[in-house]
């Protein structure tokens, strides 16, 4: 019998154990795969092109993928190699040197590594179809997907895990050359506590992490008020709350774990043997694990919130600044389509508005940071249209209403209700009560550059436009053209109105499709990797989990022995797991909402359903591995007994 | 003489902390015996076995087995100086799960070219005479741990080495597992005329050597020697000896 038989079979009898590295490869590969594959993809291609980001998008999330694969896979071979300690160190006492043993663990690796390459691909390939569905679907472009496979995806994604795989012999030989056969042999015993004295340094250090913690979510609320330092101000907060992250874990929890310990004088129940001090055991290792992983999730809450974010007001934020179909430049677009519209037979309502261009005071109702702006004077362009327009509005005599406040704008201008708000033209002023505000707006963006619009009474309006100065009086330019599709607009009328020789015109539904295009693939490139941040962790915690598990295999037969029911074990497991998971997924959610908190009204217009959306999910599918591990358990301590 | 050691210290942790186990011990081990180390628990015993084996390394001192000074080897020829010379018995067994009682005990003769029925020979030859033939196509955890560590003991002798170091074998063992080891052991160290070492906090266990060397703080203390004596007042003289040591004497 030869030596290579033995490892053979060696390998496929334990291939039970070796299931998690070989799922780790086979997830990494087809998550790579079937994003390389996308970018790839010739029909979609095509439709995509209209999406400028598209390609740089991919190559950006294609980095990030890369990198976390690139972590993961490492983290999984060096669990991987810890488990097989003793069959390594055994070979070598029977007399293989560590060459031959380095060789053995390449062969078993090549085997392992190539088949995951192979399945992976395949489900890669699954995958990209269902991924790519989705894609377009979110881009809200209707296509049917193929299925076209593409060489050159299958070779990039081969060359990046011939060169991980290439990684992972270093790692090996690294392990292999470092780790002495002493310790190779008692490894399995290392004891990871960090049993230091809870003295004024751990107590001042936990006071320190969580300090630096809260101080960098306070500056993070700050970011509005300071908005000129946003670059080196952001710097600040990552760092802060990063590092204090990782003191928290290092210290403030070790600490307030070490303080309920301590409480207990050593009358230490069951449920405190499994969650309590076996979680102290491990600390060490768990708080670089835990802070990485609250990190990584809150980077990836916190983007895709974000991005769900724009998505989901990208509806809205068109709304706001296209209140009609479609807008012309002048009277003669508007005859042109008109009769354009009336040929082919489409019903339409057409839209005359005329408009004044006005300064109003910043003091009374408005209260704006003008230093912030950057605008001379003490006073803000403002828009004023008629009543006598809108059906739906009623103004009186002294009152006026604002509109088309956006979010981004309201962050530096504040309005106060029943205050006045006075217009300025020269010498000519004059005050209405402001009565109520609307985000929505009613100029389209080429007529208000985003200034909003006051609406006021016709024989006010009158007054104003007689009284206003020589200079302002560009009448012609503030006039607004538009027409409203009677029922629905469609893209089949956009494209019978959009001939090269036409006039020039917006259109609302084509500002929406490429709003829609191109956050649908921001969003879904971020999602993505998102997602694959969450899958990884997910994983890395997992199998943390049942390393550990197998490591405590012999408490457990002594806690049943003891008397002990399975029962009561899995529930002090459940608190355990209730910790390594939630502990980092909450401190990460707090992270990512103050992120969110922070910036979320230069994204979009809604923050609270979108972050809580994306929390949301996020929590279930963590929840997942969290549910996973513990099912784990079980199956270790209902067999620990045997 | 098989084995011998000058002057072998060891000592662990950095600069600023140093403990030393093994504070300057010398000792010599002829062909063919059958010695146990005791001592109490700290003192040193476990890190003798393992830097005589090769498993550790001294701090300083020399150790050579058959004239070859093993402390100044390269990982290669120590390598292959363990895969001829030496065989190893541990007390938590370390079997292979994946592989079948002949596997495990067939796998030091795996990395060397040898015919196939010259394989076959020695594995009946060690298989019977400790007493596991018929276990041969089993897994180790279908078998007991008596027959596991016996398991062990004949992947230890299977390739004829020079020594065999066995760490606490019956250390897992109830009594009478552990004396029909024993048993064997001798029986193997007579016949086949290989030298075992054997490190045991057991007087009983030790009373089966040829030699008890007790070991203090990391220094020899003292020296039994079993002679023509019955087995039983060998086992006397070990237990006062280590009452005198005082410590874990009394337990066994």
């Amino acid at each position: 019998m030869s030596l290579n038989r033995i490892i053979l079979k060696n390998f496929f009898r334990n291939i039970r154990n070796y299931g998690l590295y070989i799922f780790a490869l086979v997830f990494s590969v087809s998550l790579y795969f079937s994003f390389v594959l996308m970018s790839k993809d010739d029909s979609a291609a095509e439709e995509l092109s209209s999406s400028t980001m598209m390609s740089s998008g991919f190559l950006i999330g294609s980095i990030l993928l890369v990198v976390i694969i690139v972590t993961f896979v490492m983290f999984a071979n060096s669990i991987f190699l810890k488990r097989r300690n003793t069959e390594l160190a055994l070979f070598q006492l029977i007399g293989l040197n560590r060459n031959k043993v380095f060789r053995i663990l390449l062969q078993e690796n090549a085997i392992i590594y190539f088949g995951s390459l192979i399945i992976g691909i395949l489900f890669g390939f699954l995958l990209s179809r269902i991924l790519l569905m989705v894609l377009l679907r979110i881009m809200q472009i209707e296509l049917s997907v193929g299925l076209s496979f593409s060489t050159e995806a299958v070779l990039q994604t081969a060359g990046l895990f011939i060169a991980i795989f290439l990684l992972l012999l270093i790692q090996n030989f690294i392990f292999l050359k470092r780790t002495k056969l002493i310790d190779m042999i008692t490894l399995n015993r290392t004891n990871e506590s960090d049993s230091r004295r809870l003295g004024f340094g751990t107590v001042l250090m936990g006071i320190v992490g969580i300090s630096m913690v809260a101080g960098g979510y306070y500056l993070s609320t700050l970011l509005l008020d300071y908005i000129e330092m946003a670059v080196p101000l952001v710097f600040t907060v990552l760092v802060v709350v990063v590092i204090g992250t990782y003191i928290t874990f290092k210290f403030s929890i070790a600490f307030v774990l070490n303080v309920i310990r301590k409480s207990k004088k050593g009358h230490v129940g069951i449920t405190d043997v499994l969650s309590l001090t076996s979680i102290m055991f491990k600390m060490k290792s768990n708080s670089f694990l835990l802070s990485m992983i609250s990190i990584i999730s809150a980077l990836s809450v916190g983007l895709m919130s974000l991005s769900y974010i724009t998505y989901y007001s990208a509806g809205s934020s068109v709304e706001n600044t296209m209140p009609y179909d479609y807008v012309f430049e002048d009277a003669e677009g508007l005859d042109f389509y008109e009769s354009l519209l009336t040929e082919e037979g489409i019903e339409y309502e057409t839209i005359q508005l005329p408009s004044l261009e006005y300064e109003a005071d910043t003091d009374g109702a408005i209260s704006a940071d003008l230093e912030l702006m950057d605008i001379n004077g003490s006073t803000l362009l403002m828009m004023v249209v008629s009543e006598a327009y809108f059906d739906s509005v009623d103004v009186g005599e002294n009152e006026t209403i604002i509109t088309g406040t956006s979010d981004v704008m309201q962050s530096f201008v504040d309005y106060g209700l029943n205050e006045p708000v006075t217009f300025v033209s020269g010498d000519y002023k004059h005050s209405l009560e402001l009565v109520d505000i609307q985000d929505r707006a009613i100029l389209p963006s080429q007529i208000s550059f985003g200034s909003p619009a006051a609406i006021v009474d016709e024989a006010v309006y009158q007054q104003l436009a007689d009284n206003q100065s020589e200079e302002a009086r560009t009448a012609e330019m503030t006039r607004t053209y538009a027409l409203d599709i009677a029922g629905e607009d469609s893209m089949e009328i956009f494209k019978m109105m959009d001939q090269e020789e036409n006039p020039y015109f917006q259109s609302k539904i084509e500002q929406y499709t490429v709003q829609m295009q191109a956050l649908g693939m921001t969003m879904f490139i971020i999602a993505f990797v998102g997602l694959s941040f969450l899958l990884t962790s997910g994983c890395i915690l997992y199998f943390k989990q049942v390393g550990e598990s197998e490591d405590e295999r012999g408490s457990y037969n002594v806690l049943r022995k003891l008397g002990f029911s399975e029962r009561e074990i899995i529930k002090g497991l459940s608190i355990k797991m209730a910790i390594t998971f939630g502990i980092p997924l909450l401190i990460g959610l707090l992270h990512a909402y103050f992120a969110v908190n922070a910036g979320w009204f230069i994204f979009g217009t809604e923050m609270w359903t979108p972050m809580l959306t994306v929390m949301g999910v996020y929590t279930a599918l963590y929840s997942l591995f969290a549910i996973m591990s513990l099912l784990y358990y079980k199956r270790i301590v209902r067999e620990s007994l045997n | 003489m098989i084995l011998e050691a000058k002057g072998i210290k060891k000592s662990y942790g950095n600069r600023f902390n140093r403990t030393e186990v093994l504070k300057g011990i010398d000792l010599e081990i002829e062909k063919g015996e059958f010695v146990s180390i005791m001592g109490a628990s700290g003192s040193g015993k476990t890190t003798l076995l393992n830097v005589l084996s090769s498993i550790d390394r001294v701090s300083s001192g020399h150790i050579f087995i058959e004239g070859e000074d093993i402390t100044a080897m390269k990982d290669k020829k120590l390598a292959n100086f363990r895969k001829n010379d030496l065989g190893f018995i541990f007390q938590q067994y370390n079997l292979l799960d994946t592989l079948t009682v002949k596997e495990n005990i067939l796998l030091p003769l795996s990395i060397r070219n040898m015919k196939e029925d010259e394989v076959e020979k020695q594995f009946d030859v060690v298989s019977n005479e400790l007493d596991i033939h018929e276990l041969s196509e089993k897994y180790p955890n279908e078998i007991s741990g008596g027959q596991q560590q016996r398991t062990s003991a004949a992947r230890a002798f299977v390739h004829q080495p020079k020594i065999i170091f066995a760490d606490e074998p019956t250390g897992a063992l109830d009594s009478k597992s552990a004396s029909n080891l024993l048993n064997k052991l001798k029986q193997m160290n007579t016949n086949s005329r290989s030298t075992i070492m054997m490190v045991t906090h057991d007087a009983t266990a030790a009373s089966y050597s040829s030699r008890v060397i007790f070991l203090k703080d990391g220094l020899v203390y003292s020296t039994l020697r079993k002679g023509d004596r019955p087995q039983e007042d060998f086992y006397k003289e070990i237990m006062s000896t280590q009452s005198v040591l005082g410590g874990v004497g009394v337990e066994s």
